[in-house]
């Protein structure tokens, strides 16, 4: 492994230089001679393995070759243009966001950032390493035989993700793509929030947030406020995909499971009908009585064209003898469905925990705290929408059984599967780049989305 | 971090000491002291009024705000404490500084767009610029800044302050042309945002701008009577030292500034007299936020020391040779094959 890079560092150092305009060797960045960076990334760290890809380049396994401790993870953003001629074409404005923020952010709860590279066009951040993610532990328990998330677990790493998005958010940080796959998991269970590459400040904005960059937020998580087309970019947008977070580790399964409508050609961003249509399964139709700003909203007309809720969740899988119980809870609260929703997740999911015979601990425990900070954290009205500070204050995580740890593993007789990491393209010098596109599907997640679908 | 001033990397590793950036940038020219003979160069200062010209010439030009030609500024002044001006093309280290501030100030422009900008405004001063070299520079502007690019400016505390001290327009705007200014100085590098505001805003309300001083000219050259008002706000600081009574340092005015020996001079008495002629409520004004000052626990020797940084600034002004400057540059560029 050690063999290529050398060879390439090699190859770096004969290159032929441009003597003709040669005056000072000293000269970088502005002479003839060109920007040359003062760290290599292959003189510095060994790559062990690759692991993923996405819109902006791709992600390594990396270990230090100088005596770093630890293990990193190197992603890498490619450069504009592919081919042999490789320019200089400037750095796209999520890139410099991401440098920029990760620089200054530090926070037990949010990825590290060790450091940037800047060479060869490329831009090489080095994070800490997490063995896990949040995708990949729900993944896991979907495995046969089905079974909950342990609820201490749950409670963990809930307080963890909320501590570190509180911390973003007192520091104006809007990480705007909180999904399972960006939420990190170190093997000593610290929780830590990564993928900051669509974050940004949001005080004072020279534009309103939503114009720069049209979709944001991975479709399964997106506040209703932005499917009803707000331009407005607040807090309150992560909260809600943190409310999802949260029924997804509870049920295993994305909570609101649209489809995405793709933008047509005059590229107007088109009403996300599927997305909102899920959500109002759900959660009823929001009112003007609970969501006072509700008629301001740009595509409020289009709520008229949706499907007022049945007399239950339409997700087939929770028809389930369990939930009779909770007949009388069915429609709570303005025709929403979450409460049944809710008290049917964590019964059926005690109930297939124990025939599998492994006598996990019940997700029951969670009780009706478990319910108000989610409904809570999936209110309609983004003003009543529990913001990062009182969710941490709720009285989930001062009740029932379990202690909050600060290790989401603790008590667990279990270990989770490490990150696969592939052995097929080591060399991030010069690795060939799929220009696979961010649609709102978790496209640069370790685990393939379609396989999701089958257990949903 | 990106909203804590006290967290963030501007404080940790971009505010300096008056030494540290001696220091700093001895050690730049001791690097080659031929090349530094070779092509004299005005002081830094003019150097500075230079480079902040054509910031702003570039910066209106493509229609960009202020806080993105203040961030450019703050990246310009960092990387030329990291790397000697005469290894550079200034021209291409302001636009990309530009390019890439508008990026962080959320008002991109297209690299196509100011490199043709930047090349119709400095067309025999750079031949060689295209996208590719922008590009490229960018990294070196990113490399040396370390990535810190979240610059934390004086306008929010200003905004404030001006609903707190209900400052007439006037005075805003004359206490945001004094924050323009200080771009043309050290001070940025010295010291926190927050004393630059509250330095500037002081100066706005001794200084009463009046109709025939438009305010956010360049250089601050804008005022009739500059001694009188600083003395003026001298006299306030002190007053607010004296309110604050938590400043250990009680240094006298007179002794400070040792760099500016005349500046300190005429400060006591003119700072009395300018403040018995101004009408009460201006005085007033003027108290209420030397009190507020006192009790914020602002580092009022900064405040002091600011003051000074800008009288001496404007000082130094009036001696700035345009031609000069730009020739001197220009000479070096075209020598060193640099505008290729």
């Amino acid at each position: 492994m050690d063999k290529f890079p050398r060879t390439v560092s090699q190859l770096r150092r004969e290159a032929p230089v441009n003597h003709n305009n040669f005056i000072y060797p000293a000269d970088r960045g502005t002479g003839p001679i060109g920007y040359q960076s003062k760290v290599r990334v292959i003189d510095k760290y060994k790559v062990v393995g690759f692991i993923s890809s996405g819109t902006y380049g791709r992600v390594y396994k990396a270990l230090g070759r100088q005596g770093q401790t630890g293990e990193f993870a190197i992603k890498k953003f490619k450069p504009d243009k592919e081919g042999e001629q490789v320019t200089y074409t400037g750095i796209s404005q999520s890139a410099v966001r991401e440098m920029a923020l990760c620089s200054e952010l530090s926070h037990p709860n949010v990825i590290k950032l060790i450091e940037i590279i800047l060479e060869d066009k490329c831009i090489f951040m080095v994070f800490e390493y997490a063995e896990h993610d949040l995708l990949q532990i729900i993944h896991h328990h979907t495995q046969q035989p089905r079974h909950p998330i342990p609820p201490s677990t749950i409670k963990s790493i809930m307080f963890q993700l909320l501590n570190g998005c509180q911390y973003l958010h007192t520091n104006w940080v809007l990480h705007r793509d909180l999904k399972p796959a960006n939420i990190m998991v170190t093997s000593s269970g610290e929780v830590k929030i990564g993928d900051l590459g669509l974050a940004r400040l949001f005080y004072k904005p020279l534009h309103a947030l939503f114009s720069g960059d049209k979709v944001v937020v991975t479709i399964w998580y997106r506040a209703p406020e932005l499917l009803l087309g707000s331009k407005h970019y607040t807090p309150a947008i992560d909260m809600w995909a943190i409310g999802c977070i949260f029924a997804e580790l509870l049920s295993l399964r994305p909570i609101f499971k649209g489809e995405e409508a793709k933008m047509d050609n005059k590229k107007t961003v088109p009403f996300q009908r599927n997305q909102m249509q899920k959500i109002v399964d759900i959660m009823g139709l929001p009112t003007k009585e609970r969501w006072p700003f509700l008629s301001s909203m740009p595509d409020y007309s289009q709520l008229s064209t949706l499907q007022p809720p049945l007399s239950g969740p339409s997700h087939g899988h929770h028809h389930h003898h369990h939930y009779q119980n909770q007949q009388r809870q069915q429609t709570g609260v303005g025709g929403s469905h979450l409460e049944k929703w809710y008290y049917n997740t964590i019964n059926q999911a005690t109930g297939s925990a124990t025939s599998a015979g492994n006598g996990a601990p019940s997700l029951a425990s969670l009780g009706q705290e478990g319910y108000k900070l989610l409904s809570g954290l999936l209110e309609y009205d983004p003003e009543k929408r529990l913001t990062a500070a009182q969710a941490l204050q709720h009285p989930f995580f001062s009740t029932g059984p379990d202690r909050i740890s600060a290790n989401c593993f603790e008590g667990l007789k279990m270990e989770y599967p490490h990150r696969r990491v592939s052995q097929d393209d080591n060399d991030i010098r010069t690795g060939s780049l799929p220009g696979t596109k961010r649609s709102g599907l978790p496209d640069d997640s370790l685990v393939r989305p379609n396989k999701r679908v089958k257990d949903g | 971090m990106a909203a804590n001033y006290w967290e963030s990397t501007q404080r940790k590793h971009w505010q300096f000491t008056k030494d540290q950036l001696a220091t700093m940038r001895q050690k730049l020219e001791d690097e080659d002291p031929q090349l530094v003979h070779m092509f004299p160069l005005q002081q830094l200062r003019h150097l500075n009024i230079y480079f902040n010209q054509q910031i702003n010439r570039l910066g209106k030009r493509l229609g960009v705000r202020q806080q993105a030609i203040a961030t450019a500024q703050m990246y310009l002044k960092r990387f030329y404490t990291r790397v000697e001006i005469r290894r550079t093309n200034p021209y291409l280290v302001l636009a990309t500084a530009v390019y890439l501030a508008c990026k962080m100030e959320e008002c991109p422009q297209h690299i196509r767009l100011v490199v043709s900008e930047a090349r119709s405004l400095w067309p025999a001063d750079f031949v060689g610029l295209d996208t590719s070299k922008l590009g490229e520079c960018e990294f070196f502007l990113i490399s040396e800044m370390n990535s810190q690019l979240i610059v934390h400016q004086p306008y929010r505390t200003l905004t404030m302050l001006q609903g707190e001290f209900a400052l007439s327009p006037e005075e805003v705007a004359l206490a945001w042309s004094v924050v323009n200014d200080t771009y043309m100085t050290d001070l940025p590098l010295l010291y926190p945002p927050h004393v630059i505001a509250c330095t500037a805003v002081l100066l706005a309300v001794v200084l009463r701008p009046s109709g025939n001083n438009p305010a956010g000219g360049q250089g601050g050259t804008n005022t009739t009577n500059p001694q009188a008002g600083f003395a003026a706000a001298a006299a306030a600081l002190s007053q607010a030292r004296a309110a604050g009574n938590t400043t250990p340092l009680g240094t006298p005015l007179s002794s400070q500034g040792s760099s500016q020996p005349d500046g300190s001079q005429p400060e006591r008495k003119a700072g009395a007299g300018a403040a018995a002629a101004t009408p009460d409520a201006r005085v007033g004004k003027v108290q209420r936020f030397a009190a507020w000052l006192g009790e914020s626990g602002i580092d009022i020797e900064a405040m002091v020391d600011s003051t000074q940084e800008l009288i001496s600034f404007y000082e130094c002004h009036e001696q700035y040779n345009d031609k000069l400057t730009r020739e001197q540059i220009n000479r070096y560029v075209k020598a060193r094959g640099l505008d290729k």
